[in-house]
């Protein structure tokens, strides 16, 4: 670097037409006097330039003055702008400094640290939080019209089994199990779909979603009872729409991750209509074993049955060992035993009433089969 | 000097660690200020890149600001997101009855439809006022309305022709953007017909599943020689000398490069990608250079006109 150098050569453009003039360049302590090539002169002072390129490797630099006049001066020396800094400690901050380009590296490195450390915090922490802030804030109105659209695409109309002595059945239990929530929001009611699946779903808003090979595998109404609450906590603790809202901001997470501003709030709110493969979390099904348990033992209902239909599923063989890590379900040995637990935690429980007296269980099933 | 005979050459100057290192910053301020700052982030990378393009020893310069992009943002989403997205989506979170489901499905597909050739000139307009080289902008003359007929249409008639309309609608379009682009006070022109490519497309689209797609990589490489080819200025005219071969292997080395880094190759990719098009993209034939004069109505109109309401800044290539 020649610090005695006064001079810089560059070229100047009017902004008027695209014919650009050789200049030399001489930085003052007030700006910059400029001699073209055409014998003209001018003198631009400093706080009436700004630098637009010449921040980066091998970018000449390119000083322009007022606003959209288009008037520029580049130069290919950055020894210019250190130059220019030395005369004018004032004018320096409109300036780069050439020398600032080895810190900008470490910064940007511990820009990049940083970034991975908010966005794995925000995965983890941020994201649940809000998602727990926002989710009992959602109408419920809001859950029974999600709940609804959902129905009709997962339980189309011929696929329903309408028996008028089993509906009426399912809602005395449904009743029962509901009285033990005070002040409950929501009215729930049972679909029973027509298909060989042992499964069933909680859809915001109330609706809950039964599978005809699940009713057949159970042998007394109390194992029923115990997928109903399990079920039904599923709604009442919002894990749904907790779900939804969790999934929709990650994706809006990965979007801005990925760099794109403009699309990301539609993306966001179109992965929202992703219901049908929503899964919970680990956490969210141990909670809804658990409250499911405490809330067929406050509704006076024999416990066993729902640890007998657990036993039922074990035996079904649903999943070896080493997938307990990778799978959001528990293993199931591990739910039988937490529910036993909670059973023995609780002696004070209301003495179990039959939950059906004078209904024969598996007969009314057993007639609905052969009904459809 | 101003008059030779020599062809014009561009160069890029860009560097993928640099752009690396922007992307870093952006991702990290647009994280803290929950993304507000991208729109100032992608800004700043243009400038980069365009800072980085150079025609004939001087670099091209980009002139938007970050308030402007998230202004241009927010139009849309106020114009189009939230309408599309409601039309689209409340019915059903509503529990509304089929029939009002289907009616704002429908809405949202006409608002899409009538969005894209708005923000396709739009967007050019904007980018395109806010590129100057040797200090003079760039711009753009005509208005979305004209092009939403040729939009229409040309789409409905690819659809009936299973698609072999496509060169004749390209050709259309391609005139329509080039021939009403500016630089200063000088035009571009376009002489291209759909007709000279038919045979080629035609030809792509059979051998299609046979060639595994490369034959509309082919064609790709095809029809860039040839839009450049027939693009003009001031009587010059552009030339671009890629190969199928030389674009081949950029995109296998680019995509190789970015799966194995899970993304994080993109820059250089990106880099590499634009300093093949313009180390093949030379200006042919005697042209001043030094006789293109700022047109200083365009530059100021880009804010009064009411064409320039969907003024905004999208990433729709």
């Amino acid at each position: 670097m020649d610090r005695l150098k006064t001079t810089w050569e560059g070229h100047y453009l009017d902004g008027q037409t695209s014919a650009s003039k050789k200049a030399e360049i001489h930085p003052l302590a007030a700006g910059l006097s400029v001699r073209l090539e055409d014998g003209g002169r001018f003198l631009w002072s400093y706080e009436e330039i700004q630098q637009i390129q010449g921040r980066y490797e091998g970018e000449p630099v390119r000083l322009e003055r007022g606003g959209d006049s288009g008037e520029a001066l580049i130069i290919q020396d950055t020894d210019l702008l250190t130059a220019m800094r030395e005369l004018s400690p004032a004018a320096a901050s409109r300036f780069h400094d050439p020398g600032f380009r080895g810190t900008r590296k470490w910064l940007t490195f511990y820009a990049a640290i940083a970034t991975v450390v908010v966005g794995l915090s925000l995965y983890h922490w941020g994201i649940p939080f809000l998602a727990n802030l926002i989710a009992p804030r959602v109408p419920i109105s809001w859950e029974k019209g999600l709940g609804k659209s959902e129905l009709d695409i997962m339980a189309p109309a011929e696929k329903r089994i309408l028996d008028a002595r089993l509906n009426r059945v399912l809602g005395q239990i449904l009743s029962r199990l509901a009285a033990t929530v005070p002040h409950c929001p929501y009215r729930f009611e049972v679909t029973v779909v027509d298909l060989p699946i042992v499964n069933a779903f909680a859809l915001p808003g109330g609706s809950i979603l039964v599978y005809r090979e699940l009713l057949e595998t159970t042998q007394t109404p109390e194992e029923l009872a115990g997928v109903l609450a399990h079920e039904m906590q599923h709604v009442l603790k919002r894990h749904t729409t907790k779900r939804l809202i969790q999934d929709s901001s990650t994706a809006l997470l990965i979007s801005a991750l990925s760099g794109d501003a403009t699309g990301s709030a539609a993306f966001a709110l179109q992965s929202a209509g992703k219901l049908a493969l929503l899964e919970y979390s680990r956490e969210e099904e141990e909670e809804a074993d658990r409250e499911g348990m405490k809330m067929i033992l406050a509704a006076g209902i024999n416990p066993q049955g729902m640890i007998r239909f657990f036993r039922t599923i074990e035996g079904k063989g649903k999943e070896p060992e080493f997938l307990k890590f990778i799978s959001t379900h528990p293993a199931t040995a591990d739910r039988i035993q937490k529910l036993k637990a909670i059973v023995a935690a609780t002696p004070n429980a209301p003495a179990p009433r039959a939950l059906l007296p004078g209904t024969d269980w598996k007969a009314l099933i057993r007639e609905t089969r052969r009904l459809k | 000097m101003a008059l030779s005979d020599q062809p014009r050459k561009f160069s890029f100057y860009g560097q993928g660690g640099t752009l690396f290192g922007m992307h870093l910053v952006n991702l990290f301020l647009g994280l803290v200020t929950l993304g507000l700052y991208f729109f100032w982030g992608r800004v700043k990378i243009r400038k980069y890149l365009w800072g980085q393009m150079e025609f004939e020893g001087d670099r091209f310069s980009y002139h938007g600001t970050g308030k402007e992009t998230l202004l241009g943002w927010l139009k849309a989403m106020l114009f189009f997101g939230i309408p599309y997205l409601a039309a689209g989506k409340l019915p059903q979170l509503l529990g509304a009855d089929k029939i009002l489901i289907v009616v704002g499905a429908l809405f949202s597909a006409l608002l899409f439809l009538l969005f894209i050739p708005m923000a396709v000139i739009g967007s050019r307009r904007y980018r395109l006022s806010r590129t100057s080289w040797r200090g003079i902008r760039f711009s753009f003359r005509e208005s979305w309305k004209h092009y939403f007929g040729l939009f229409i249409a040309g789409n409905i008639l690819i659809v009936l022709t299973l698609g072999l309309f496509t060169p004749f609608y390209s050709a259309r379009r391609d005139k329509f953007l080039i021939s009403n682009s500016f630089v200063g006070n000088q035009n571009f022109e376009y002489d291209g017909k759909g007709g000279d490519l038919f045979g080629s497309y035609a030809l792509a689209l059979i051998l299609a599943i046979p060639t595994l797609f490369l034959s509309m990589l082919w064609y790709h490489v095809k029809r860039t020689v040839y839009l450049w080819g027939h693009t003009s200025i001031a009587g010059a005219r552009f030339q671009s000398t890629v190969t199928f071969g030389g674009m081949f292997k950029l995109y296998l080395v680019n995509f190789l490069m970015v799966l194995f880094t899970l993304g994080f190759a993109y820059p250089w990719a990106q880099v590499r990608a634009i300093r093949y098009t313009l180390d093949h993209l030379t200006l042919n034939g005697p042209v001043d250079l030094d006789a293109i004069q700022q047109d200083a109505q365009a530059v100021t109109a880009t804010g009064e006109e009411l064409a320039s309401f969907l003024e905004l800044d999208f990433d729709l290539g």
